[in-house]
């Protein structure tokens, strides 16, 4: 009998589980984590996402969707955090991305006994296994896997509506003054290319380029997407800007659209509802519900 | 005069500075100007050649035609402005360096910069619009700073040029520490605007825009020539040039208050570009000598020139991708200018 309480209190004590996040580090959880620290806007997405919203304890300044999670504690910025606050919340998780989060702050974070847990989502399919793997780590396994099949499916179906569909070629401008848009290590591109597009702009060796007028000219692409943070104001005025150039078969169909930036920015689950905004817009007609 | 004063007097005066020289040499510029204009307007990222060119300005191109959007609304009006700021900046170089004193002075010096910047800054903040808000905020800024130089750079002994000079030093401190911290609180895509009208930005000129700044520029470049003599007097010594007749204080004044203005107008179209205001008046008097008569139009066309240059490169270079203009002219500029002193000394004749 007490041989077996023994062995009893053994197992509880080596309880933790451990998990191996994007960076190859080993992170020990001891059950399920209740008070969560989010350093990015798309992680506190996936965490509400995932019905975890009242453990999240910190959030980073622009994580405002949904609008519950504004009202939490800021931790800081994506790019400059702030430490002390972060330890002062006592966390027993932290979650970070690869981008933005300086590398420091992990160690110090781990020097004060905190878990960190880094996800790298690059694209829309690691965007989506990311939500299943914070669902893992923070126990609700089950769930995440129903969501994460649910986005799955619509991703699915768009691809084989677009499947025999031509490409046309698709001009993203993420900013309006200078001109800037993506290559292909953007998730932005995947996006496009999911969607049955052409990125104009894939092969240039700058992440973010900032592209000349004379040169959108002169590629002729069929469909510009402006990539707004805000409805109507500069952004519209943006769109009437690219209506003067009439040589561009873009504008001469009517072919100029606005998208939500935060859809199509952000590694979350609402990256699915950029994807469809997007094959609406590149392959008008698509019948999704 | 000194000995050492007559003597650089003596040999600056191998040829006898005359209108017909200084009609035949502005004349030379003039057309460099005109063909740096031509060449630029054939270079770009959509490929025009010079035949489309010529058929365009003579009208046998229907009027939605690409090449010729190109041409006319986004290369030819660039072209001008680059024109138009490069001549204000060097001119404005030139009258400064004479004012002041100073071979290190440049257009911005006394503030004006900065004072647009953050009123540029600001308005990109608050998200107006570059046709009208960013550009009265921008000259706004420089106003400011005009008046604040002013005010606190002459109560004591009048225009004095180093008290002028540090407070000129302070204020564009005190208004670009305002504007890193927005830089540092801004993290969506109006930083990058910023940024980018930090380094001077060309790109969105209009002819609206140049109807305002060219006739301004023309009118204040016609009153600062009218103090150049006044000019070579001040610099061969302030005391001289009042024994000479020249009130100082007046044409001081006068003259920083056109310049400032001038450059606050300009700065708030096109952002801030830095060199050709400190280099190419130097690059004149290399070539030309200190004669204010002949510095003023030679350097003023000669910062045209250099800025279209420039400008055509930042937007050929990386193509389709572009470099600010500000960048361009701190690489063309700093070598070249390196390599003149080397050969030729700087040519400020002091007293």
């Amino acid at each position: 009998m007490i041989a077996f309480v023994m062995v009893l209190g053994w197992a509880t004590h080596s309880r933790g589980t451990t998990f191996k996040d994007a960076l190859g580090r080993e992170v020990t959880l001891n059950g399920e984590p209740s008070r969560i620290v989010s350093l990015a806007p798309s992680i506190t997405e996936i965490l509400y996402f995932l019905g975890l919203g009242e453990r999240v304890v910190g959030v980073t300044q622009f994580s405002y969707y949904p609008p519950e999670a504004a009202l939490k504690p800021k931790v800081g910025s994506y790019i400059e955090l702030n430490v002390e606050k972060i330890i002062s919340l006592f966390p027993d998780l932290v979650i970070g991305t690869v981008d933005g989060n300086k590398p420091g702050v992990v160690d110090l974070l781990n020097q004060a006994g905190i878990q960190v847990f880094i996800v790298n989502p690059r694209n829309v399919k690691q965007a989506i296994e990311t939500v299943g793997i914070i669902g893992q780590v923070c126990g609700v396994s089950k769930k995440a896997g129903l969501l994460t099949s649910r986005l799955n499916r619509r991703v699915t179906r768009i691809l084989e509506e677009i499947r025999t569909k031509e490409r046309p070629l698709v001009f993203l401008q993420i900013n309006l003054r200078p001109i800037m848009t993506v290559n292909k290590n953007t998730i932005h591109h995947d996006l496009i290319r999911l969607a049955g597009g052409r990125n104009m702009t894939q092969d240039e060796p700058i992440t973010y380029p900032r592209i000349s007028m004379e040169a959108v000219i002169r590629e002729r692409p069929e469909v510009i997407i402006i990539s707004s943070m805000e409805r109507g104001g500069r952004f519209e005025k943006a769109r009437q800007e690219w209506l003067k150039w009439r040589s561009i078969p873009a504008v001469k169909n009517n072919r100029v659209h606005l998208i939500d930036s935060d859809l199509i920015d952000r590694p979350s689950p609402r990256i699915i509802d950029g994807l469809e905004a997007m094959a609406r817009i590149i392959h008008p007609g698509l019948i999704m519900d | 005069m000194t000995d050492d004063m007559s003597s650089k007097m003596n040999r600056s005066i191998k040829r006898p500075l005359t209108f017909a020289r200084v009609r035949g040499i502005s004349s030379v510029m003039f057309f460099l100007l005109l063909l740096t204009m031509i060449i630029s307007l054939v270079l770009g990222t959509a490929e025009v050649s010079f035949k489309q060119i010529i058929n365009i300005f003579s009208g046998t191109i229907p009027m939605d035609d690409p090449a010729r959007l190109v041409i006319l609304k986004i290369r030819l009006p660039r072209i001008i402005l680059a024109g138009l700021v490069g001549f204000s900046l060097s001119m404005g170089g030139v009258v400064f360096q004479a004012i002041l004193r100073n071979p290190l002075a440049d257009p911005f010096i006394l503030g004006v910069s900065s004072g647009s910047a953050f009123g540029a800054v600001l308005g990109i903040f608050l998200g107006f619009s570059f046709n009208l808000g960013v550009p009265v905020l921008s000259f706004g800024g420089g106003l400011l700073t005009i008046c604040l130089v002013m005010y606190l750079g002459s109560k004591k002994m009048g225009v004095e040029s180093s008290t002028i000079l540090l407070t000129g030093v302070i204020i564009n401190a005190f208004f670009t520490s305002i504007i890193m911290f927005f830089i540092s609180t801004t993290a969506d895509d109006r930083l990058h605007t910023m940024l980018f009208w930090l380094y001077g930005d060309l790109s969105q000129s209009r002819y609206g825009q140049l109807a305002i700044i060219a006739p301004v520029v023309f009118i204040a470049s016609i009153f600062l020539y009218s103090f150049a003599r006044d000019m070579n007097l001040i610099t061969a010594g302030e005391e001289t040039a009042l024994q000479l007749g020249v009130d100082v204080e007046r044409a001081k004044k006068v003259c920083l208050l056109i310049v400032s203005l001038v450059m606050g107008l300009v700065v708030s179209f096109s952002g801030l570009i830095g060199f050709v205001g400190l280099i190419v008046p130097h690059l004149g008097r290399m070539s030309f000598g200190s004669d204010h008569r002949l510095l003023i139009p030679v350097a003023s066309l000669g910062g045209a020139i250099f800025l279209i240059i420039a400008d055509t490169l930042a937007r050929t270079v990386v193509s389709p991708s572009e470099l600010p203009v500000g960048v361009i002219t701190a690489f063309m500029g700093a070598p070249f200018f390196i390599y003149l002193l080397k050969t030729k000394g700087s040519q400020w004749s002091r007293s």
